[in-house]
């Protein structure tokens, strides 16, 4: 079963011939691979597939056949960009082979038709597609079939300065129990708010920098949602869920907290150089990031002794209606619909050699990542990684996906839209839900269940 | 030789032509295409194809369609007998695959894709490479499931087989929410005028172009006529900086306002030593962030009035001067009685021209503040803009941007209109009442 059935009877007699024709023909591929939100130290995302590519070249000359692979490889360090550029070369036909881009996006390229199911190519009950972990292979699955390979995993995690906390009254060993406590629900977001309203006063940290959170749009906003007691996706239909309550609740804690003067009303939309510089040297007193920022942390901005200065936790619980929680945003490698149907098998078999242990244990220690198998612990260069040990131990099992749906992007526009306005004080925290509100009911109907939670 | 005349002058105009038709009606005509339709980045551009997939079974079992007919479309099994054989050999799978297969699978169904694969993978002759496998697996399954018809046709023959006896009405539903592609619509303009966010983007959007347009013209009014009053070498010099942020390339101009208004950046420093607030001036505070979005596009633009007033400014008879002098005027006197009567044209060009241009500039507010902080710098155009083609998530709403962007293009026609008449265009390209 293929999606491109028209080419299949095609494909069949190729394959056939190329077959029976004498093996020594050399055979030259191009191979594109593009990568969003990549920069130097995530490189590996691409590069993994010129290691493949040299390695299927060797194993085919082992079989005496000569295969030629160019990989052409292209890193966007931003989102917007990439995104835009993938869309858009599709349009054209002339997108890459492999797409490496988060799985949300995974929805609304399939519906669009620019994707290849990769189930079609690789075998996943063969290695080293066998031990990937099952919850990142659904990740990368929608809609019955497995669109995409996990190329990394990562947890969102939220980080308290120790010394700040020691300031504040908290013993050494209150502040390694802080995390238990988090996870129960004991600590939450406004327990947070106090402690560094704490250390503002105490001068320890500058007046509306005790808590940084992220500066611009990310998954990261999705878990404040759920923080109050959010849901993104009902499970027993499978619809979108738009949680009233949770989004007030969420957008209210923003708000709450411009107002004790812990964050600026203006602090959407800041400069990333800025805030990498500032939460890695204490300026701040909570913040939340990704378990990759360690590797920007330090490496780029000089931090030692990350274990020794900084205790990292799930992101606590709002209220009683939700709960501490994660979410993980995996990357996964797509096959496009560009090229002829040898070129996207020989892309997925790349993909399939890029996730070998090993390989992907180069990207996932240089880029601070999580393993995508279960044995890349395994590989001694991940192994001796504290962080990536740790951080696959604390933060994973309790860390959730944004749900793989062609409309969620919708969702989520109208949700930033809303804390961006209620956060500046544009609006009010109710127009704000009003309106966030008001655009996904317009847009997708009853498509999307409103839970409006006893408001 | 009228006639001559004229055909000569569709001569000369046609390049013309050829080019308002390809860079501005063509865009403008698609624009208003795409913007009746509901074009995103999961509906494509170019057309959809027709697909039954898990998630429309199950919308479609919620809207009423027949259990039966869910069930038969929902069937993903794969059927060994002479038929599918058949099938297969005829779709070039090996014939030595083919034998093996027909020996020891002969009569077999198996329910899903991986239950078929084990069972192949057990041959001996199976192709070795993992695509091939599966490519020969197809022929022998009838399921419609996740398979892109790239025709109508083609979709309802498919549902057709696999539900023989389906009821008229069920195909027809089943066919139509099956597209994948985008649809007409005028929604985008009902959501358009009933979003509370657009009174907000209008207004930030003529808030923009009012205090922008008006530092434009009285800067540039400002440094055309200081500079015409400094000796011309002198002058000329000023002039030539004043031009340094149109001629700046605009990333490298937008870099440069950043490293300037920076949290450590010179304004920043300034402030500090003055004993003023010291923060990041472009994106900590609403006001300072308009008044950095108003500064980077008010010079720019600023420069463009000096040039055009500069030269109007050397058109007027300098006698006129010389003899105002005489009766002992002022310089003001000289601004208000001679110069600016006779800047009057200039003056409406630059403000009917810059109105339009402002009202679609986008690129330096996304540079500078990106809209920020929140969205509250963010302008209409600069919207259309990101919900088409530029945001995190990737979902480009191709249909409501163009629907936003064709607003702009109808708006700017209205002034273009409302600046002809009420500048009396047709007066200034009259012909002279004297003919020479």
């Amino acid at each position: 079963m293929t999606i491109l059935k028209k080419t299949t009877v095609l494909a069949v007699a190729g394959a056939l011939l190329s077959g029976a024709a004498s093996a020594a023909i050399a055979e030259d591929y191009t191979i594109s691979v593009w990568a969003g939100g990549s920069g130097d130290e995530s490189d590996y995302r691409v590069k993994a597939i010129e290691i493949a590519a040299d390695l299927y070249e060797r194993e085919a000359a082992i079989r005496g056949e000569e295969v030629n692979i160019t990989v052409e490889t292209q890193l966007f360090s931003g989102w917007d960009d990439f995104k835009q550029a993938v869309t858009l070369a599709a349009e054209s036909g002339t997108a890459p082979n492999i797409i490496v881009s988060g799985h949300e996006d995974i929805g609304p390229w399939v519906q669009a038709g620019i994707l290849r199911p990769v189930e079609d190519y690789v075998d996943f009950d063969a290695w080293p597609l066998n031990q990937l972990y099952e919850n990142l292979i659904q990740v990368s699955s929608y809609d019955g079939k497995i669109w995409g390979i996990p190329q990394d995993a990562e947890s969102r995690v939220f980080f308290f300065w120790r010394e700040h906390l020691e300031a504040v009254g908290y013993s050494k060993e209150e502040i390694d129990a802080l995390p238990k406590k988090v996870l129960d629900g004991e600590y939450t977001l406004y327990s947070m708010l106090d402690d560094v309203k704490k250390m503002q006063d105490a001068g320890l940290v500058e007046e509306a920098k005790g808590f940084m959170p992220r500066i611009s749009n990310g998954p990261d906003y999705w878990q404040f949602y759920q923080s109050f007691g959010g849901e993104m996706v009902d499970e027993e239909s499978g619809k979108l869920v738009f949680d009233k309550q949770a989004l007030t609740d969420m957008y209210q804690f923003f708000v709450d907290a411009v107002d004790k003067g812990v964050v600026p009303a203006t602090y959407l939309g800041g400069d990333w150089d800025t805030w990498h510089g500032a939460v890695s040297s204490g300026k701040a007193g909570a913040w939340h990031g990704g378990t990759w920022h360690y590797a920007q942390w330090t490496q780029k901005n000089g931090l030692d002794d990350f274990f020794g200065k900084i205790v990292y936790t799930l992101i606590p619980a709002g209220n009683e209606r939700g709960r501490a929680n994660a979410i993980t945003h995996p990357l996964v490698y797509l096959l496009s619909n560009t090229g002829t149907d040898d070129d996207a098998a020989l892309a997925a078999e790349l993909v399939s050699i890029a996730s070998e242990p090993r390989i992907n244990a180069l990207h996932a220690v240089k880029s601070s990542h999580l393993a995508i198998g279960r044995e890349e612990i395994n590989v001694p260069l991940y192994a001796e990684s504290r962080w990536a040990t740790e951080a696959t131990e604390n933060l994973l099992p309790h860390a959730n996906a944004l749900p793989n749906d062609a409309d969620f992007g919708v969702v989520w526009t109208a949700m930033y839209k809303g804390l961006e306005a209620s956060w500046t004080g544009v609006s009010s925290v109710a127009d704000a839900v009003e309106a966030a509100e008001q655009s996904v009911v317009s847009a997708l109907g009853d498509k999307v269940i409103v839970r409006d939670g006893g408001m | 030789m009228r006639s001559h005349t004229s055909k000569l002058g569709l001569l000369l105009v046609s390049p013309a032509i050829i080019l308002l038709a390809i860079f501005f009606l063509t865009p403008a005509l698609l624009t208003g295409v795409f913007s009746f339709t509901n074009m995103s980045s999961s509906t494509g551009i170019s057309g959809g194809a027709w697909v039954i997939t898990p998630n429309l079974l199950r919308e479609l079992s919620d809207d009423g369609i027949s259990p039966a007919t869910i069930e038969a479309l929902r069937d993903e099994s794969y059927s060994v007998d002479e038929g599918s054989l058949a099938a297969a050999r005829a779709a070039g799978v090996a014939a030595e695959f083919a034998d093996e297969i027909a020996s020891k699978l002969s009569g077999q169904r198996f329910a899903s894709d991986s239950e078929f694969m084990s069972a192949l993978k057990t041959l001996r002759t199976r192709p070795r490479r993992v695509r091939d496998l599966k490519l020969a697996m197809e022929p022998f399954t009838r399921s419609v499931l996740n398979i892109r018809f790239e025709t109508e046709a083609a979709a309802r023959l498919a549902i057709e087989q696999v539900v023989p006896d389906i009821d008229a009405g069920e195909l027809e539903r089943i066919v139509e929410r099956s597209y994948t592609g985008w649809k007409w619509t005028s929604e985008n303009y009902s959501k358009l005028f009933s979003s509370p966010e657009t009174l907000r983007i209008v207004f930030n959007t003529v808030f923009y172009v009012a205090m922008t347009l008006a530092f434009n013209v009285l800067v540039g009014l400002f440094l055309a006529i200081t500079t015409f009053y400094l000796p011309r070498r002198t002058g000329g010099f000023f002039s030539l900086i004043w031009l340094l942020p149109r001629i700046t390339p605009v990333v490298l101009y937008a870099i440069m306002w950043k490293w300037f208004t920076w949290d450590d950046g010179f304004v920043a420093a300034l402030a500090g030593q003055l004993g003023l607030p010291s923060f990041n001036y472009m994106k900590g505070s609403v006001p300072s962030a308009w008044t950095i979005v108003i500064l980077v596009n008010g010079f720019i633009g600023a420069s463009f009035g000096m040039i055009l007033f500069s030269g109007a400014l050397r058109a007027i008879p300098v006698q006129q001067l010389w003899a105002s002098e005489v009766d002992g005027a002022t310089r003001w006197q000289q601004v208000r009685h001679i110069i600016l009567p006779q800047l009057r044209w200039p003056i409406l060009f630059v403000t009917s021209y810059q109105t339009l241009s402002l009202l679609t500039s986008y690129q330096e507010i996304w540079l500078t503040t990106n809209g920020g902080p929140g969205n509250t710098t963010a302008v209409w155009a600069l919207e259309a803009f990101r919900t088409a083609l530029f945001n995190y998530s990737g979902s480009l709403q191709y249909g409501l941007g163009a629907a936003m962007a064709l607003v702009l293009v109808a708006v700017g026609m209205v002034l273009s209109i409302i600046y002809l008449r009420l500048f009396r265009f047709d007066e200034l390209v009259s012909k002279p009442k004297i003919e020479f």
